[in-house]
């Protein structure tokens, strides 16, 4: 099974070096190029650039909340 | 309590960077107000990273998982002749 585990790994390092470049080039890059550049349709508007990440990071905390809500809730009822 | 004032002078110099960056323009006012997301954002994708390359490089040392499947195997025989519960079998 450590063909699929290398797999699982493989996947993720493409998926957050992807996630940086995209982000760096759409933060750091995008203003300096001109504005009727055709690289522009690669990207969102960039209030989304603050948008998305602030969106994930709450969605983040609350599952996180839920799930430690759901756990204590589940271990006092079966002390009970 | 040594440890939360170690965070918190951290958090409370990287602020005063922060503010000293937006007051002085060194770096473009757009850019300077980017920089704490971008920051996050980065740090997130460094331990995806981290985490990602620990998988792939996890060492699974096959021949001595062989040997305790034969470690266990002894055990189980020698514990049901002294009459021990070895569980299932």
């Amino acid at each position: 099974m450590e063909l699929a585990d290398r797999a699982v790994g493989l996947l993720l390092s493409i998926i957050s070096l992807s996630i940086f470049t995209y982000y760096t080039f759409w933060v750091i890059i995008l203003p300096f190029v001109d504005s009727d550049n055709f690289v522009h349709k690669y990207f969102l508007p960039q209030e989304y650039a603050i948008l998305l990440p602030v969106y994930a990071g709450v969605t983040l905390i609350c599952f996180l909340s839920v799930f430690i809500g759901y756990v204590m809730l589940k271990s006092k009822k079966k002390k009970a | 309590m040594k440890h939360i004032i170690k965070i918190m002078s951290l958090l409370v110099s990287v602020s005063a960077f922060w503010i000293s960056l937006l007051l002085t323009s060194i770096i473009p006012e757009s850019y300077t107000l980017l920089l704490p997301i971008y920051l996050i954002v980065s740090l997130g994708c460094y331990g995806l990273l981290m985490v990602g390359i620990g998988l792939m490089r996890f060492p699974t040392c096959p021949y001595e998982s062989v040997l305790l499947q034969q470690d266990i195997v002894e055990a189980k025989e020698f514990l049901k002749e002294n009459e021990v519960d070895v569980g299932s079998d």
